[in-house]
C-alpha cells in the first residue's frame, strides 16, 4: 500500500513537471528569481527482454521497462528519478527505483537527498545496469539475494576531484540502512535491502571512494563500505545486532592498437559480517558465524576498428563469479548445493551492438547446482 | 574488526584528502585536455559514447548534469564535455 501511495505521489510530481516543461524545452516561470534559472525536463529510460533455456525450462522470462525523468531545475539543482516495471516474479511489479534531489554546493561537491542507488562497489549502482553489464545475468552474489545495499533512503555528498595526474571520485551517505530479518524461517539472519522506512533509531553510514591513478582515466580502484550498528527491529532482542559490508573493486579500459580492439576488465570482492545472534528458527542448526562473501572477475573484448562493420559490433565476454554464504544459514547455498556453502559460475558471452544504445546478448552459463543455461537478452536504452 | 575497517576507510580518505589539499599541482597537459578528449576518456570508460548529434543542446545540458553526479566527474570535466557536445551537434 505504501508503494502505491509513493507511486501516486511520484506520478503527481511527474505530471506537475510535465505541465511545466515539455521534453527539453526551457521555460522561464521563475524569471524574477535568477537563482533558479530555467527548468529543463528530459525523460530517458529503457526496455529489456530475456530468453532462458536449460534442462528444466525454456521460454521468455523477465520483461523490464523503466522511465527515468531527469529535471534540471537550475544551474545547481537537479532531480534524478526512475520508476520501473518488471515481470520477474510472474506479475507486473511496479517499483520506485530512485528519486533524489541534488544541489551543487560547490563545483565539485553536490549534496543529495531522497531514495537513491548507493555506490557499493562498482557493480551495484553502476556496472550492473543492463546496458553496461556484458551479460544478461548478475554475477552470483551480486544480484537479488546477494550482498550489499540495493536502494537506500537518506542524504549524502558526491563529487569528483582532480589531484595532479590522478583523479578521485567520492560518494558518502547517511541512510536508513538494511533491515535484519529475524522472524522469517527461510531468511533469518539475512537482510531486506529495499525498505522505504527505518526499522529503528539507528542510521547507516556508507560510501565509496574511487581513485583513477592514470591521467587517461583508464584504471579505477574503488573502496566501499556500509556500516550499521543496530540493524534489528526496535524493541526486539535483535535491535543491537550490527553489520558491516565492505567492497573492493577494479575496472580497466584500454584500446589495444595491435588487436584493433577495446578491452575492459572488471573485478570486485565484497563481504558481509553480521554480529552473532540466535534466531528462533535455528535452535538445532545455529549458524555460528554470519559472514558472507562474493567476488567476480570479468573481461570483454570488442574489435572496434576493423574495416568490417559487422565485426566492429561484436563483443566477446568472459566472467567468473563465486558466492559463499554461512554454514547452516537457512538461506545459505549449502541447502541448495550439496557441494558446500559456495556456488560458482562461469559465463561466456557474445554480444552484438545493433546501435550505440541497443544490444543483443547471448550467454552460456555453467553454475554449480543450477547446471548449464543458455540465456539471451535484448536491451534498448533511450 | 568492523571498527578497524571503518577507521581504515576514513584514514584512507583523509590521506587522499590531505594529499589533495596540500596542493598537488595538476600538469598542464591534464588541465588543457579538450572536451573531445575527455568525452572519449570519461564517457567511453563505461558505455558507448553517442554521437554529439544524438541529442539537442538542452538535452546535453540535462545529460551532463546527470552524468556529473552519476559518474563522479569533476566540474571542469563536465563543463568541457558539455561545451564540446553542444558545439559538435
Amino acid at each position: 500500500m505504501k508503494k502505491f501511495y509513493v507511486l501516486i505521489f511520484f506520478i503527481g510530481l511527474l505530471v506537475c513537471f510535465s505541465a511545466m516543461a515539455q521534453d527539453s524545452i526551457p521555460i522561464t516561470s521563475q524569471v524574477n528569481n535568477p537563482m533558479w534559472g530555467t527548468k529543463k525536463l528530459m525523460i530517458t529510460g529503457g526496455a529489456e527482454a530475456v530468453f532462458v533455456s536449460d534442462s528444466s525450462q525454456q521460454g521468455f522470462r523477465n520483461i523490464k521497462f523503466h522511465l527515468a525523468p531527469l529535471v534540471r531545475l537550475g544551474e545547481k539543482l537537479f532531480l534524478i528519478s526512475e520508476i520501473e516495471i518488471e515481470t520477474k516474479d510472474g506479475v507486473a511489479d511496479f517499483g520506485l527505483e530512485q528519486v533524489h534531489l541534488n544541489y551543487a554546493i560547490l563545483p565539485d561537491l553536490t549534496v543529495y537527498a531522497g531514495r537513491f542507488l548507493p555506490k557499493f562497489g562498482h557493480y551495484r549502482g553502476m556496472m550492473g545496469e543492463g546496458y553496461l553489464n556484458r551479460f544478461p545475468t548478475d554475477p552470483v552474489g551480486f544480484g537479488d539475494g546477494g550482498i550489499g545495499p540495493l536502494v537506500e533512503t537518506g542524504l549524502g555528498i558526491v563529487g569528483g576531484l582532480q589531484m595532479g595526474y590522478s583523479k578521485l571520485n567520492y560518494d558518502f551517505y547517511i541512510s536508513n540502512g538494511p533491515h535484519l530479518i529475524a522472524n522469517d524461517a527461510n531468511m533469518a539472519g539475512n537482510f531486506e535491502y529495499e525498505s522505504f522506512l527505518n526499522n529503528n533509531r539507528d542510521m547507516a553510514f556508507g560510501g565509496r571512494v574511487g581513485l583513477l591513478p592514470f591521467a587517461n582515466s583508464s584504471l579505477e580502484l574503488g573502496l566501499s563500505t556500509l556500516q550499521k550498528t543496530k540493524t534489528g527491529d526496535i524493541h526486539t532482542i535483535y535491535n543491537n545486532v550490527g553489520a558491516s559490508w565492505m567492497a573492493y573493486d577494479l575496472s580497466y579500459y584500454h584500446y589495444l592498437t595491435s588487436l584493433k580492439s577495446t578491452v575492459r576488465v572488471y573485478g570486485e570482492y565484497k563481504t558481509m559480517n553480521v554480529d552473532q545472534a540466535r534466531y528462533p528458527f535455528d535452535s538445532t542448526v545455529a549458524f555460528k558465524s554470519n559472514k558472507s562473501s562474493a567476488w567476480y572477475v570479468q573481461g570483454s573484448l570488442r574489435p572496434t576498428t576493423f574495416d568490417l562493420q559487422f565485426l566492429n559490433n561484436i563483443e566477446f565476454a568472459l566472467r567468473y563469479s563465486k558466492f559463499t554464504t554461512p554454514a547452516n544459514a537457512p538461506w545459505g547455498n549449502a541447502l541448495i548445493n550439496s557441494a558446500g556453502n559456495s556456488i560458482h559460475q562461469w559465463a561466456y558471452g557474445i554480444n552484438y551492438w545493433l546501435a550505440w544504445d541497443c544490444l543483443i546478448k547471448f550467454s552460456y552459463q555453467r553454475q554449480s547446482f543450477d547446471g548449464n543455461q543458455f540465456i539471451s537478452q535484448v536491451i534498448y536504452r533511450f | 574488526m568492523k571498527k578497524i575497517k571503518l577507521i581504515s576507510f576514513i584514514i584512507l580518505f583523509a590521506i587522499v584528502a590531505v594529499f589533495f589539499v596540500s596542493g598537488c599541482k595538476t600538469p598542464k597537459y591534464v588541465v588543457d585536455k579538450s572536451g573531445a578528449q575527455l568525452w572519449g576518456e570519461s564517457c567511453a570508460r563505461c558505455h558507448n559514447a553517442p554521437s554529439p548529434a544524438t541529442y539537442s543542446d538542452d538535452q546535453w545540458s540535462i545529460i551532463m548534469g546527470h552524468m556529473k553526479i552519476k559518474a563522479g566527474l569533476t566540474d571542469l570535466e563536465a563543463r568541457k564535455i558539455e561545451t564540446f557536445l553542444k558545439s559538435a551537434n
